[in-house]
């Protein structure tokens, strides 16, 4: 983590840069970019998603002349190696221009220098990011952007069901896993290494953490193995009435969402605060659909485009980075019916028209129960709950 | 020239194939990754999983083919067996798992009867023993194992001999089912020993469709292997590749322990057979229900995905879908690239394979041909884990991957293999008098090969191309790896759609998966047709 003097330091190293300079240089970068095709690697585990993308791809290909290639992956962690081993052989023109990407893969790329940057403060659309409201822009898994990746959209775990069958919302685990001991089979979350899964037993890891303070900080096996009683503990309470008895598991957040609209369970889980909505929106949930927040927090972070070392166009991924940040982009994405992303900007410092656009109106399957965001534990966490998980759980 | 003629073969099948091996196997020797191995949590759980899927399936499928040869005789049953064989295995367990799922088609047909109002808490998909993927893997073996016992009854001499010792057999008064048992079974088995080991080399080591339908916690080795070698990190990786190593030790060991084991089992078969004569009460006619439920399967099969690929919305209980949609169908039409790119794939590595071949056999003397089978054999016996590994350090180090050439060649390695053993019998037994007459004729060699040889050859020739065609469709590991993300395939959108919620998208990826070599298949088979029979 960044103290606060070279917080301070890097920030106004940021704002000294004089803005006629900054602006031929963007200039340079979208001339270069023209006819540049941008293989954008992203997660698409989700149909509005993918339509949002296809949607700025094809604006940008209009305004910017940058056509841009959706390469549908299911974890990130992939790209990661890829672009390794792209890396290690020495391929000059990589098959990644842009990647969506945080925590623990950001985290890699950045220690093993495979990221191309600094970038990301430079881009014209920047200026409206809420880096003082929304620290997790600045800081990704208690990880310094350093401005290595653009930040995309928030994100804040989120627990949806049908109020019929979920009269009041359990807002801790503990009471998650009361709801469950009443409706045994109906409740469960997605395996780790789906990232869903992982941050819900992050969550499990705050919850249960006797000392906060210390998941802030890196930790290593044996800081884990004093934390780690408690968060078992916690799990199988969960586990003893959950889906399957706890011995299997969904392979991902959209199967579980399948499965609550099949009604096989009552308690679905986002990290978009929005999708419930969106999902109701759709015809996919019924209207009588809710969201809730835990009474204490869940966990919420930022989500990032980055740019690999080794890309091939990296003027056409900072175009289209910076149309993703700009406020019609992000309007669109933050609107419950095309995705319900919500925003990384400052709505307060954008010019009056464009503030406009992002309007919140209450819809059926928004969250009624919302709690504050937790910061992610130190991403070196992950690996240790991810070992640790597969030891207790994953042999069935 | 006879020499130059040989080259496709030897280029675009045997040197990528010993190149990747080259490159693959001295990862063996990574002792750390081993260890890693050997301590991963779930890997015992996984190595029981892969050996009960792969040895329950091998031995189901292997019962069901024979019943279903008992039952028919082996006529006719090649060109049925053939069009199942064109099922891509993923479009398989697709359907199976939609049809058996808690909120599957079967579920909902019990709800009505039971009153259910949310899906039953069933362990069908991903259930902790791999059952429903035995199932899946067992739907698609035994037509495959059919194919090979009907195509061995379909040689004039074998059957000959077989009738004449079955009517012998009867006549010492042994029923039906007796007679097929002594008689028939002992001669067949030992000739589909190449097929058995194809299929329990590909139940231990499948990991699209153990994605689609296979248990999570633990999931099978292939599938945690898989997991293992596309991950970030090299030591997480390095330890997927020692495995891939380890999976195929384990496949050798396990087919060694099967020879082994009818070895032992041969001395009390004797015993059995020499016995006295039985009647039995089990006829033929008990037996054919089999082969009917196999087709009516494949029948239920397709059209829950067909269904499922148009529901809008779709609750449960409701035996049919609320709302209907094309969209899934549309989204296909719409980014038709992954069809294209699977069909252009298919077409370009078939037609390859096929004159690639052509070339070899005209060219090569027989005695030769042992030198493209054996690596053949060897491609459709080791995991394809194995080989698309190495293929997949060998393009990056020729820096192709994401590139057409990487998928060409990813595809083209089981293709040409498939295409080698499968035209190797009917290229061979033509009959030389033809050229011969031919020649007699003054028809020059060219002229011969086109006008009289080829076309005497065409069914065989179209068979193995669509052959060829369905396999390249059908790929999933290599194609993965050496897609670089750059480029989709249908099988790799229909894993990738897996893990999500879209159903109609996922079961209208499964159809379309289908119809490619559904169409290869019956184009083959119409153009195929002899216009004249010589008598």
């Amino acid at each position: 983590m960044l103290n606060r003097r070279q917080f301070l330091a890097a920030s106004a190293a940021g704002l000294f840069v004089p803005a006629s300079a900054l602006a031929a240089g963007w200039d340079a970068i979208e001339a270069a970019a023209k006819g540049q095709t941008v293989y954008f690697n992203a997660w698409a585990g989700s149909d509005t998603i993918n339509a949002y993308i296809k949607w700025a791809g094809d604006e940008v290909m209009a305004r910017h002349g940058v056509k841009v290639e959706h390469v549908k992956i299911t974890d990130t962690a992939e790209v990661v190696k890829r672009v390794r081993d792209e890396v290690v052989a020495g391929k000059k023109d990589g098959s990644v221009d842009l990647v969506w990407i945080n925590g623990e893969n950001f985290r890699t790329m950045k220690t093993e220098k495979l990221l191309f940057g600094p970038f990301s403060e430079q881009l014209p659309n920047y200026q409206y990011v809420d880096t003082a409201g929304k620290p997790t822009t600045r800081q990704d898994f208690a990880e310094s952007v350093d401005g290595l990746e653009s930040p995309w959209g928030m994100a804040q775990l989120t627990f949806f069901g049908d109020s019929t069958r979920v009269a009041s919302p359990p807002r801790s685990l503990m009471e998650l896993a009361a709801f469950a001991s009443k409706n045994p089979g109906r409740v469960t979350y997605p395996a780790p290494p789906d990232f869903h899964g992982t941050t819900f037993v992050k969550q499990a890891l705050v919850e249960s953490a006797a000392n906060a303070p210390a998941l802030a900080r890196p930790a290593d096996a044996a800081t884990f193995a004093q934390f780690e009683p408690a968060w078992a503990a916690l799990l199988d309470q969960l586990h003893a009435n959950a889906w399957r008895g706890g011995k299997q598991f969904p392979k991902s957040q959209a199967e579980v969402t399948q499965m609550l609209a099949d009604g096989e369970l009552h308690v679905g889980l986002t990290f978009n605060p929005n999708e419930p909505a969106n999902l109701v929106a759709a015809a996919t949930l019924p209207a009588s659909t809710y969201a809730w927040q835990f009474e204490k927090g869940t966990i919420g972070n930022t989500h990032f485009v980055a740019i690999p070392v080794n890309a091939r166009a990296k003027e056409g991924a900072q175009v289209f980075a910076n149309f993703l940040l700009s406020p019609e982009a992000q309007a669109r994405k933050n609107d419950i019916k095309v995705w319900g992303d919500p925003t990384v900007l400052a709505v307060e410092k954008l010019p009056e028209a464009e503030q406009a656009a992002f309007t919140g109106a209450a819809a059926p399957g928004s969250v009624t129960h919302p709690g504050p965001a937790l910061l992610e534990p130190h991403a070196s966490w992950v690996p240790q709950l991810e070992q640790a998980w597969l030891s207790r759980y994953g042999k069935g | 020239m006879r020499r130059l003629a040989a080259l496709p073969l030897a280029g675009l099948f045997l040197l990528p194939l010993l190149l990747s091996l080259a490159l693959v196997l001295p990862g063996l020797t990574d002792a750390a990754a081993v260890r890693a191995l050997l301590v991963h949590p779930q890997f015992s759980g996984a190595l029981g999983l892969t050996l009960l899927t792969g040895l329950a399936s091998t031995a189901l499928s292997l019962i069901c083919a024979l019943v279903i040869i008992f039952a028919s005789g082996g006529a006719g049953l090649a060109r049925r067996a053939g069009l199942f064989l064109a099922l891509p295995h993923l479009s398989m367990a697709i359907g199976l798992a939609f049809l058996i799922m808690p909120a599957g088609l079967l579920a909902r047909l019990v709800a009505v009867f039971a009153g259910l109002m949310a899906p039953p808490q069933w362990l069908t998909t991903q259930d902790p023993w791999g059952v429903s993927l035995t199932a899946a893997l067992v739907l698609k073996e035994t037509p495959f194992l059919v194919w090979a016992f009907a195509s061995l009854l379909n040689r004039d001499d074998l059957r000959a001999a077989l009738q004449g010792q079955a009517a012998a057999a009867r006549s010492l008064g042994h029923g039906p089912a007796s007679t097929f048992l002594r008689i028939t079974l002992p001669q067949l088995l030992p000739q589909v020993k190449g097929p058995l080991i194809a299929v329990l080399a590909y139940g231990l080591s499948v990991v699209d469709m153990a994605l689609v339908i296979g248990p999570t916690q633990p999931p099978t080795l292939a599938q945690l292997l898989w997991t293992d070698i596309n991950d970030a990190d090299p030591a997480t990786a390095a330890r997927g590749a020692a495995g891939v190593l380890l999976l195929t030790v384990l496949a050798g060991v396990v087919i060694a322990a099967a020879a082994g084991m009818v070895h032992l089992v041969q001395p009390l078969w004797r015993r059995f057979c020499a016995g006295a004569p039985r009647v039995g009460a089990v006829r033929p006619q008990h037996a054919a229900w089999l082969w009917s439920a196999w087709s009516a399967l494949h029948v239920v099969l397709v059209l829950v995905m067909i269904l499922q690929s148009l529901a809008a919305r779709w609750p449960f209980p409701l035996f049919l879908p609320e709302a209907w949609t094309l969209k899934a169908w549309l989204q296909i039409a719409g980014d038709a690239r992954p069809l294209l790119t699977s069909f252009a794939l298919a077409v370009a590595t078939a037609a390859a394979a096929v004159l690639a071949c052509v070339a070899w056999f005209e060219t090569q003397p027989q005695k030769a041909d042992v030198i493209p089978a054996i690596p053949a054999i060897l491609t459709l016996c080791l995991p394809s884990l194995l080989w698309a590994l190495g293929q997949y350090r060998l393009f990056l180090a020729l820096g192709i991957t994401g590139t057409w050439a990487a998928l060409f060649f990813a595809h083209a390695l089981p293709v040409f293999a498939y295409a080698f053993l499968f035209l190797r019998g009917p290229y061979r037994a033509f009959d030389p008098r033809w050229q011969q007459a031919a020649a007699g004729l003054k028809a020059g060699r060219w002229r011969t090969l086109f006008q009289v040889k080829l076309p005497l050859l065409k069914a065989p020739l179209l068979a193995t191309a669509a052959v060829g065609f369905a396999v390249s469709v059908a790929q999933f590991v290599p194609a993965q790896l050496a897609a670089a993300g750059r480029h989709a395939t249908l099988p790799m959108e229909a894993v990738t759609l897996s893990a999500g919620g879209n159903r109609p998208l996922i079961a209208a990826y499964g159809l379309a998966l289908m119809a490619l070599p559904l169409m290869a298949f019956t184009l083959a088979g119409l153009l195929g047709r002899p216009r004249w029979r010589p008598s």
